[in-house]
């Protein structure tokens, strides 16, 4: 059991300051409104004539895409669009070829390797592998942003870590360590880790990938009421199109590069476009066609004799 | 011809981005600078790398000692000169084997752990987990295995020269019958600080910063595959061993000099 850090107070006014003092001192964390250069608009992400290419091969040519500030957007796409490799340039471990990424009026592509340090203080993100600190126990991996960024005494980080773990439903879970928790569980606490230090915007890569039924709708109703209880952005990655519907907002639809489709989800439901609709209707032939391009199966298969 | 021209262009041009990749790694790493919590990192780091290595090394040192001790003996006898086993095993060690041995060992132990840990925390996305926490895994991960490392190795071959010239001993003097003034006071009359242990422990220092970089950079420019990681891991072995042989002829060159 974690010890708790706690004496009796003799002043309550001498007890109280260090503790305002330190949750002044992280509330004064880089916040991205916290700079009033910056440029605010209505869309926390701009993202403008975009360009990457992996070698020779072309992942986004000239992506132009924005993300509604308090909104749930979703990425969604047929696999090896670049979706995960959207969210690492938003986050600043890629840099690409040409194009603006503004997150909150800040241009990302520029920043130094410190400013992207800093930067990154305020935003949240679950990885598809949840990627939780092996040789850390649930509480000490959420426990790890706040030990790390700020000067809160351990009784105060206690109190934030189990709220945080509350939130997601694993509060008995503290003790455990990762290789004990199941793939739903490891999420939830990769959650509560990404909301440690309240970001004003999450990355979600890929959540729903490999979860039991009622994992799934866990971890969708804790996007959404996150979303909406920390009053932040939530960007998603998915391919899971009847749980993503349910939650998101704003749906844009990535293929070869570029967008090929946008909306809420009921406007994408009625899109005309087919490449639109066999990903919504998850058709295994359309546009994006069964085969891998081959010569004709006939000549293929006859020619040989 | 072309082709062959070709292919060894793209060699050297992917050995060279692979040299620029570990300097930058290096600058990173040394650059960040200290900060709350580092000491205790470093102490972790410290236990692992150095505390772990200690069976293997005093084990090895107890071996190496007892038989240069028999070798010695055996030869030295022949022209009645066992007195001079206690100098020379102590010149050997302290000049060459020491660092050197304790060198390749410690690459083997520490320094492939290293690797795979931090390859291992790079494929479960733990080190890209890190950064977008705006926690740099250079000065969190790497710099406390780094510095470990260059700590550990000095301390390390001390420790290993100390049990091999106590094993010398023992086979010596107490079992071969050597005198055991002859033994000690040729080795302590013959032995200088600076020419012989402070020269020796140069070249462990510089082994300890080799070694010590190319396991941190194999381990975070691995690919985070599991073959990746096994391969990453041999090449720590391989390359560390292959440059404390080189780098050793070379500073015995440049330390001892005057060989014409």
């Amino acid at each position: 059991m974690r010890a708790i850090h706690s004496s009796a107070p003799q002043d309550r006014r001498e007890t109280e300051e260090p503790r305002r003092r330190a949750a002044c001192k992280w509330y004064s964390l880089p916040r991205f409104d916290a700079d009033p250069a910056h440029t605010l608009t209505d869309n926390l992400i701009e993202i403008e004539g975009l360009s990457f290419a992996r070698g020779d091969r072309v992942i986004f040519n000239g992506l132009d895409l924005t993300v509604p500030r308090g909104s749930v957007t979703a990425l969604m796409g047929p696999s090896g669009t670049g979706k995960t490799t959207l969210l690492r340039i938003i986050g600043g471990q890629i840099r690409p070829d040409e194009g603006s990424v503004r997150v909150d009026g800040r241009e990302v592509t520029r920043m130094s390797r410190g400013e992207l340090l800093d930067f990154r203080r305020g935003l949240g993100m679950l990885f598809q592998s949840s990627a939780l600190f092996t040789d850390f126990s649930v509480f000490d991996n959420v426990a790890f942003p706040l030990r790390v960024h700020t000067d809160l005494p351990e009784d105060m980080i206690r109190d934030l870590v189990l709220l945080k773990l509350n939130s997601v439903g694993l509060r008995g879970a503290r003790d455990l360590m990762p290789a004990q928790l199941s793939g739903g569980m490891s999420r939830r606490v990769a959650l509560a880790r990404a909301i440690a230090l309240d970001p004003k915007f999450i990355m979600y890569d890929e959540p729903f990938t490999g979860q039991d039924p009622i994992s799934l709708g866990v971890l969708a109703t804790l996007i959404s009421g996150l979303n909406r209880a920390l009053k932040t952005t939530s960007l998603v990655v998915s391919h899971d199109i009847h749980e993503t519907t349910q939650i998101a907002d704003l749906i844009y639809i990535i293929s070869d590069g570029r967008v090929i489709g946008r909306g809420s989800p009921t406007e994408l439901k009625h899109e005309r476009s087919q490449m639109v609709q066999q990903f919504m209707t998850g058709a295994p032939d359309g546009p994006v066609p069964f085969h891998y391009p081959a010569d004709d199966f006939l000549e293929d298969v006859l020619g040989a004799h | 011809m072309l082709r062959l021209l070709r292919l060894l262009g793209q060699e050297a041009l992917t050995r060279l981005g692979t040299l620029g990749r570990s300097a930058y790694v290096l600058f990173w790493t040394l650059y960040s600078l200290p900060r709350r919590g580092d000491l205790e990192l470093l102490g972790k780091q410290l236990y692992q790398v150095g505390v772990l290595s200690l069976a293997i090394i005093v084990l090895s040192a107890f071996s190496i000692g007892a038989v240069l001790a028999l070798q010695g003996y055996t030869q030295l006898a022949k022209i009645g000169a066992e007195q001079s086993v206690g100098l020379g095993v102590a010149l050997v060690l302290l000049r060459e084997l020491g660092p050197v041995v304790t060198g390749l060992l410690f690459a083997g132990r520490a320094g492939s752990a290293m690797t795979a840990e931090i390859g291992l925390m790079k494929t479960t996305d733990q080190l890209a987990g890190m950064e977008m926490m705006g926690v740099d895994p250079l000065h969190r991960v790497v710099a406390p295995r780094l510095w470990a490392g260059i700590v550990c190795l000095p301390v390390l071959t001390l420790i290993f020269n100390a049990v091999a010239i106590w094993a010398a001993g023992l086979v010596g003097v107490d079992w071969l019958g050597i005198d055991p003034g002859g033994f000690w006071s040729g080795m302590t009359d013959g032995v200088e600080m600076w020419e012989d242990v402070g020269k020796g422990m140069v070249k462990s220092g510089v082994f300890a910063f080799l070694i010590s970089w190319i396991a941190v950079f194999e381990g975070y420019d691995a690919l985070p595959t599991a073959e990746g990681i096994g391969n990453a891991t041999t090449r720590t072995v391989v390359y560390s061993s292959v440059v404390v042989l080189a780098v050793d002829f070379v500073l015995t060159l440049v330390m001892y000099g005057e060989f014409k």
